[in-house]
């Protein structure tokens, strides 16, 4: 049995101690006796008492300790088969690109599962799936993304605060560099508690800089098109082009654009401001090609502008394979793990109210010993006076 | 209950004294009056008057008036003068026991041990007296009434003492002043026994003209030594001649009686004896009740002179 309000029950326990401890500290009228030389005791007041050294009145003690403990444990809502466990977890499973060992996050997934615990699986997006999923773990090719699974772990402790008092969080994933954003660690923080970290699914690093793969640039000429690219009916002219955290603020003719076939299976490394497509990327064995379909003019300072050379280095850095796999700083990482201790379940909006059947019950007995008591101590009362008045003319025949 | 000098309980173990133990104890014992008495029966005191006993003690030249049969002729013949022989005369001296039966001498309440000291006592000194051919009586003072049994010499009045105490509980409050009267209208010799719990000044009063008027008194005071030394856990007492008297007996309150009741003890005994009482305290086990008998018929006065 658990209660869900249990600092009633414990305050009417310590209510109910105190009650007991009363009637036994409870001073009382000392013992009668006859002695023919009282008119030399001092006139001090008759009530004075002596300490008892057992309680005064047991059956009366007990009836009150039973009010204040059906009160007390009536308001606390006890329940007999509590619904939820001490603990659950959510589960957060990177299936996203920067996964190099999808074996590895599956078997950590299955070894952290339990009953009433939740999965949610994430890349770009993120899905809450079932235990039975656990196996079929669908690994893409989309860039991981922390935020959105955080986002999702907080719905999912909602869903799971009737099930368990504590939640935990736990984060199955490589942590590449570019699964984190700027809203990662604001993120974590809606999660009020500790989260464990399970690094897997990693690729083993390697100290030979020289393995990593180099892309094969295809810029476009003013002969030929960029592969993949088709030329567009009508030109037009933009204003700029992204690539990654480089801006390039110039005038662009736009001769191509990518038809969806082509962008299918490949990577938009950058694109114009309209979010148009203006360069992908498709790996090729063990390299990549890029397809850029950005025209350079030789008019004007263009090429020798910073802002140029900035989208120059972030369109022919490493294959969008190599930065997936990039793991984040170690900082980073260790400020997922948050506080040490566990997120309570009144951390997370409930979804709604649990009721108490045996509380009215509970009260009834309270109220009816209350009553109960009246009638105990009104009948102690009447001996009590009775007793006083037989004994009158008993002292009067002594 | 305190033991007889030679042993023997005094009081069964039902609680009633066993008075034919009590009475062979004192057998022999006298009781001489501590003053010369009045002329009256002869007894065994010494009189004030003079009278024709065979204890001669002086001459008187006869007087007009004079019984010519106590003339002393052979001194006549000689002298040729007429006396009268004169001798000591003796006479009873009437002793009346007033005895308390207030609801204080009840105590304590299991053993009824004042009460029955004070019986013993009674009956004991009636004994002595009635042994000194002296008639002796009791008055006691018991709520609603009265119970008197005047002076007399018979063989059976200790008898009749016995079972009048015997068949008697204490209570309530009676006024001991009233007994004490009638006491003093019946004897020279009045022996109180009380716990003087009663009224204090009156009777003290009341024994004051008794003894101005020539009375022999005795005051045998009866304490439980409960009341000397009460229990040491806390008590509501209450005075059973009083209900509406109801004091916790406290520890502080405890040093405080036993210094009130030891300072009126003192003055009690100071009083009466000031009064010219013959004063005696008995506590209840603390003497045997023979012994408390031998003490209060000590001869003193004249008797102790004689």
């Amino acid at each position: 049995m658990t209660f869900l309000a249990p600092a009633f029950f414990y305050a009417s326990l310590a209510v109910a101690a105190a009650v007991i401890a009363l009637h036994f500290i409870v001073t009382r009228q000392p013992r009668a006796g006859i002695l023919p030389t009282a008119r030399f005791v001092p006139d001090l007041p008759a009530t004075a008492t002596a300490r008892a050294t057992r309680p005064s009145d047991i059956p009366l003690m007990l009836l009150r300790a039973l009010i204040i403990l059906a009160a007390g444990a009536g308001l606390a809502k006890p329940i007999i088969k509590p619904s939820r466990g001490a603990q659950a977890r959510v589960i957060l499973a990177d299936v996203s690109r920067s996964v190099m060992d999808s074996a590895a996050v599956r078997d950590s997934v299955r070894a952290l599962y339990r009953n009433h615990d939740a999965i949610v699986e994430f890349d770009s997006s993120s899905r809450l799936v079932s235990a039975d999923s656990i196996a079929s773990l669908r690994f893409s090719r989309a860039r991981g993304n922390l935020s959105a699974a955080l986002i999702s772990a907080l719905r999912a402790g909602s869903s799971l605060r009737d099930r368990a008092d504590s939640l935990e969080l736990v984060i199955v994933s490589p942590f590449a560099a570019e699964e984190f954003d700027a809203a990662t660690d604001s993120v974590r923080k809606l999660w009020n508690g500790k989260a464990r970290i399970v690094r897997a699914g990693a690729r083993e690093p390697s100290g030979d800089s020289s393995a990593r793969e180099k892309p094969a640039i295809s810029w476009p000429t003013s002969s030929s098109r960029p592969p993949g690219a088709i030329p567009l009916e009508a030109r037009d002219t933009i204003g700029g082009v992204l690539a990654g955290d480089a801006l390039l603020v110039a005038s662009f003719e736009r001769r191509w654009t990518y038809p969806e076939d082509s962008i299918r299976g490949a990577e938009v490394i950058a694109r114009w401001v309209d979010g148009e497509p203006a360069a992908i990327e498709r790996e090729s064995g063990n390299t990549c090609t890029r397809s850029i379909a950005v025209p350079i003019t030789s008019v004007g300072d263009l090429v020798i502008r910073n802002d140029y050379k900035r989208f120059v280095r972030a369109v022919s850095g490493d294959c969008v394979a190599t930065t997936a796999t990039i793991h984040a700083g170690t900082d980073k990482v260790a400020g997922l793990a948050g506080p040490a201790r566990l997120a309570p379940r009144e951390a997370f909006r409930p979804r709604s109210d649990v009721h108490s059947g045996l509380a009215p019950w509970l009260l009834g007995i309270a109220i009816v010993a209350a009553i109960a008591e009246l009638f105990v101590r009104r009948r102690r009362s009447i001996a009590a006076t009775e007793s006083r008045l037989d004994s009158r003319p008993a002292r009067r025949a002594a | 209950m305190a033991r007889l000098r030679d042993g023997r309980e005094p009081a069964a173990r039902s609680g009633v004294p066993d008075y034919a133990a009590l009475l062979d104890s004192i057998r022999g014992i006298r009781w001489p009056a501590r003053s010369a008495v009045r002329g009256g029966i002869p007894g065994a005191h010494t009189s004030r008057m003079r009278g024709s006993s065979a204890e001669f003690t002086e001459y008187r030249p006869y007087r007009q008036g004079d019984d010519l049969r106590r003339i002393d002729w052979k001194l006549f013949a000689r002298s040729d003068r007429a006396y009268i022989r004169l001798s000591n005369d003796r006479a009873i001296l009437p002793t009346t026991v007033v005895l308390d039966a207030s609801a204080s001498m009840a105590f304590p309440v299991e053993s009824q041990g004042k009460w029955s000291l004070a019986a013993q006592l009674a009956v004991g000194l009636s004994a002595v007296a009635r042994n000194s051919a002296d008639p002796v009586g009791l008055v006691i003072s018991r709520e609603g009434e009265m119970i008197q049994l005047p002076p007399r010499t018979r063989q059976s009045v200790i008898y009749e003492m016995v079972r009048a105490v015997s068949d008697l509980t204490p209570r309530g409050s009676p006024p001991l002043t009233s007994a004490l009267d009638a006491a003093v209208r019946m004897s020279g010799r009045i022996v109180l026994i009380s716990d003087f719990l009663g009224e204090g000044d009156d009777l003290l009063a009341g024994v004051s003209r008794a003894v101005v008027a020539g009375k022999e008194i005795h005051a045998l005071h009866i304490i439980a030594p409960e009341e000397i030394d009460p229990p040491r856990e806390t008590l509501l007492v209450s005075d059973p001649e009083a209900p509406d008297i109801r004091r916790p007996l406290t520890g502080d309150a405890r040093d405080a009686y036993l210094t009130a009741f030891s300072q009126w003890r003192e003055q009690i005994a100071h009083d009466w004896s000031e009064a010219g009482v013959s004063y005696s305290t008995a506590i209840v086990g603390d003497e045997a009740p023979d012994h408390l008998i031998r003490r209060v018929t000590a001869p003193r006065g004249i008797a102790a002179t004689a």
